[in-house]
C-alpha cells in the first residue's frame, strides 16, 4: 500500500511538471494529448526483496512489562538472511520475559534509599538455562534472575550504600562490591556501575570477590578470568539457580531438537591445531575502570 | 493537575496471572475494616420464623431457579436473582417496609477517601441496588465498635497497598456522589446486588468478586456518609450486598464506623461475610436425544 502512494506521488509529480520532461516528449511523436505522454514517462518501483527484516524488532518496546512477549527465531541467520551461526533453528516456541538485570533500579519517586522487594514467584525460564523471580516492592513487579536457595516469600535487599564495615550479606541481596566482604560468592557482576548486569548469569555460576584495592574491586569470573572493576558496581550475592544444569542428561538426539539445537553436520574431519587440551596461563586480568592513569600505561 | 490513584476494576490491562490483588486483606487494608465469617444474627434469626416466610416457599424457590436454569433464553439477563427479588416483594402485604425500597439499575457511584499519602477512588456501575427511604440501623453497638480499635490491620511490607491498582489524574479532588441527586425519594443504600458478568474476559476469581463486593459497599456507605454528615461520621452507616454468578451466593454486610482513614489505627469498621453459599446442589440439563437430532433437554 505504501508503494501505491509512492506511485501515486510520483506520478503527479510528473503530470504537474511536463516542462522537465520536455526533451524526451519532443523526441516521441506528439501523437494524443499531454496527458497520455505524461503517464508513459512514469516508471514504477521495482522491489524483489522485503523492505522489512527479520530481525530483532519484536523487542521494541519501551515500557517493561512483566508479560511475557512472543520471540521471533532467528535459527541463525542475520539480516543478510544466510546462516552465520550454524546448529540453531527449529525447537519449542518461547515467550520472552523481560528480565531486569540492573537490579539496583528505583522507583521513580523514591531515589537513593535502600529498598526491600518480596519474591512472588520463582519459576522456569524457557530463554535461559537458570531459573526467574519475580519481585514485587513498592508500586512494581519486576523478573530478576534467580539465586540458588530463592523461595516464594523471601524478602531480598537492594542497597547502594558502601559503608565502612563490610555488610553480612544474605544470598539474594545486592549491594555493590565495597560493601561485601572478600570471598563472597555473587553473581550478575555489572561491569561499569549504572548498567546492569552483563557477566555470571548462567545456571549455578559464582563469582569469588578476590580483593578490593582502594576505590575497586577484582572479581574472579567462573572462567578464571579476573576482572579490575569499580566497587561501585551491584552484585548479587550467593549462586545463580538450577545448579545441577550442568549434571542434566539429555538422553535422545529429538531433546535437543526441542531445545533449538540442530545437528552438526556428520562429515568426519580432520581436526587442526584448535583441538585438544590446553594448558596456558591465565590471561592478565583485565580492567574496566577508565582512569586516566590506567590507560597511560 | 494532580497524580493520584484510583481503584481499577479492570484486569485486562493488567497480567492476570501475577495480580496480587488475589485475597481479601487489600480490600480490608483499604476500607480499614475488620473481617467477621458469618452474618450477624439478628439478620439470619428471622428467616426461620414461619410467619416470615412464603406460602410453599420451597415449591416456588424451586420453581424460580427452574426458570432461570432450564427454561430461560440464553440472552444476558439474570432471571434467577430478579424471581428471587420478586418472590420477596410478595412478603410485602405483611411486611409493609419492603414497599418502602425500590431497584434501581446503572447508577454510577463515585466515592474517594484519603489513605495516608494516596488518594483512592471506587468509581464505577456496579449493578443492581434496592435503595430505601429509611436507613439501615446499626449492627453493632458502640463497645463492640470501640473494641475494633484494638485490631491491628496488616501490613503487605515491602509491596506498597496500591499496586496492580491503576493510576489516573484527577482534577476534582473528594467527589463523592451516591449515583442520585439530592430529593430522590429513596436516599439511602439498602442492598447491592453484584451480579457476575459472563463475559470470560472480565471475569474475577472468587476472591476478587469478594474484594469487589466490599469495594462497592463502601463506596455507597461513604458517599452517603458525606452526603448526611460531611466529614466527620456522627452514627454508623450499613450497608448490605449480595453477590452471585447464579448458583454460589456471597452475602456482606457493612457498617461504616468512620470516615477517618487516613491512619491505621482507631476505629475500624466492620465487614460481615458469609461466602459460597449454594443455592442448589445441582441443576443439570441431560439433553433428549431422538434420532441423533436434540430434541429436548431434560432436567435432572
Amino acid at each position: 500500500m505504501a508503494l501505491k502512494c509512492l506511485t501515486r506521488t510520483l506520478r503527479s509529480l510528473t503530470l504537474s511538471q511536463p516542462a522537465l520532461l520536455s526533451s524526451q516528449a519532443a523526441a516521441q511523436p506528439k501523437l494524443g494529448a499531454q496527458v497520455p505522454s505524461a503517464i508513459s514517462l512514469y516508471r514504477g518501483f521495482l522491489t524483489t526483496a522485503s523492505l522489512e527484516q527479520n530481525r530483532t524488532l519484536w523487542k521494541n518496546m519501551d515500557k517493561y512489562t512483566i508479560k511475557p512477549m512472543g520471540m521471533k527465531k532467528t535459527g541463525g541467520r542475520d539480516h543478510t538472511g544466510k546462516i552465520r551461526t550454524r546448529g540453531i533453528g527449529g525447537g519449542h516456541k518461547q515467550k520472552y520475559r523481560w528480565v531486569d538485570f540492573q537490579r539496583l533500579r528505583y522507583e521513580p519517586s523514591k531515589e537513593g534509599r535502600p529498598f526491600e522487594e518480596k519474591v512472588v514467584e520463582v519459576r522456569y525460564d524457557p530463554c535461559r538455562s537458570a531459573d526467574i523471580a519475580l519481585v514485587a516492592g513498592g508500586n512494581r513487579k519486576r523478573w530478576i534472575i534467580a539465586t540458588e536457595n530463592m523461595q516464594a516469600g523471601d524478602i531480598i535487599k537492594t542497597s547502594a550504600v558502601i559503608g565502612r564495615m563490610a555488610v553480612s550479606a544474605n544470598e539474594g541481596d545486592a549491594y555493590p562490591l565495597g560493601a561485601l566482604p572478600v570471598g563472597t560468592l555473587v553473581n550478575n557482576l555489572e561491569i561499569q556501575p549504572g548498567k546492569g548486569s552483563e557477566y555470571i548469569r548462567a545456571a549455578g555460576t559464582s563469582g569469588v570477590l578476590l580483593r578490593k584495592v582502594n576505590g575497586t574491586a577484582i572479581v574472579q569470573l567462573p572462567s578464571k578470568q579476573q576482572v579490575q572493576v569499580l566497587e561501585t558496581c551491584i552484585v548479587t550475592v550467593g549462586r545463580v539457580s538450577n545448579i545441577d544444569h550442568n549434571k542434566r542428561i539429555i538422553g535422545k538426539a529429538g531433546r535437543n531438537r526441542w531445545l533449538g539445537i540442530r545437528p552438526s553436520s556428520g562429515l568426519w574431519k580432520r581436526k587442526g591445531g584448535w583441538a585438544g587440551r590446553k594448558i596456558k596461563p591465565l590471561p592478565p586480568m583485565k580492567s574496566y575502570i577508565n582512569l586516566p592513569s590506567i590507560s597511560a600505561n | 493537575m494532580i497524580r493520584l490513584i484510583a481503584k481499577t476494576m479492570r484486569t485486562d490491562k493488567i497480567f492476570k496471572k501475577y495480580i496480587l490483588y488475589d485475597k481479601l486483606n487489600w480490600a480490608l487494608w483499604l476500607t480499614k475494616s475488620s473481617l467477621i465469617h458469618g452474618l450477624p444474627s439478628h439478620i439470619t434469626s428471622p428467616a426461620a420464623v414461619p410467619e416470615n416466610q412464603l406460602l410453599n416457599q420451597d415449591e416456588r424457590v424451586q420453581n424460580a431457579i427452574k426458570h432461570a436454569r432450564f427454561w430461560d433464553t440464553t440472552e444476558p439477563r439474570n432471571t434467577l436473582l430478579h424471581n428471587l427479588l420478586h418472590l420477596c416483594a410478595t412478603l410485602q402485604p405483611t411486611h409493609p417496609a419492603i414497599g418502602r425500597r425500590i431497584l434501581a439499575e446503572n447508577y454510577s457511584l463515585a466515592a474517594s477517601w484519603k489513605r495516608g499519602d494516596d488518594l483512592f477512588q471506587v468509581r464505577g456501575q456496579n449493578g443492581l441496588l434496592h435503595c430505601s427511604m429509611d436507613p439501615l440501623p446499626r449492627v453493632c453497638g458502640e463497645t463492640e465498635v470501640l473494641e475494633t480499635s484494638d485490631q491491628i490491620l496488616e501490613s503487605f511490607y515491602p509491596v506498597s497497598p496500591t499496586i496492580d491498582l491503576q493510576q489516573v489524574n484527577v482534577y476534582k479532588e473528594e467527589i463523592n456522589c451516591s449515583g442520585f441527586r439530592e430529593g430522590y425519594p429513596y436516599p439511602h443504600a439498602h442492598t447491592l446486588y453484584f451480579l457476575e458478568t459472563p463475559d470470560s474476559n472480565s471475569k474475577l476469581r472468587p476472591e476478587q468478586f469478594r474484594a469487589k463486593m466490599i469495594m462497592f459497599t463502601f463506596g455507597n456507605a461513604l458517599a452517603r456518609a458525606h452526603k448526611l454528615y460531611g466529614s466527620v461520621l456522627e452514627h454508623p452507616i450499613t450497608v448490605q450486598a449480595v453477590g452471585t454468578n447464579g448458583r454460589i451466593f456471597q452475602f456482606l454486610v457493612f457498617q461504616l464506623n468512620t470516615t477517618d482513614l487516613s491512619e491505621d489505627d482507631g476505629i475500624k469498621n466492620q465487614v460481615w461475610l458469609e461466602e459460597d453459599v449454594e443455592l442448589y446442589d445441582f441443576a443439570k440439563v441431560r439433553p433428549l436425544i431422538k434420532r441423533k437430532e436434540v430434541k429436548v433437554r431434560i432436567p435432572l
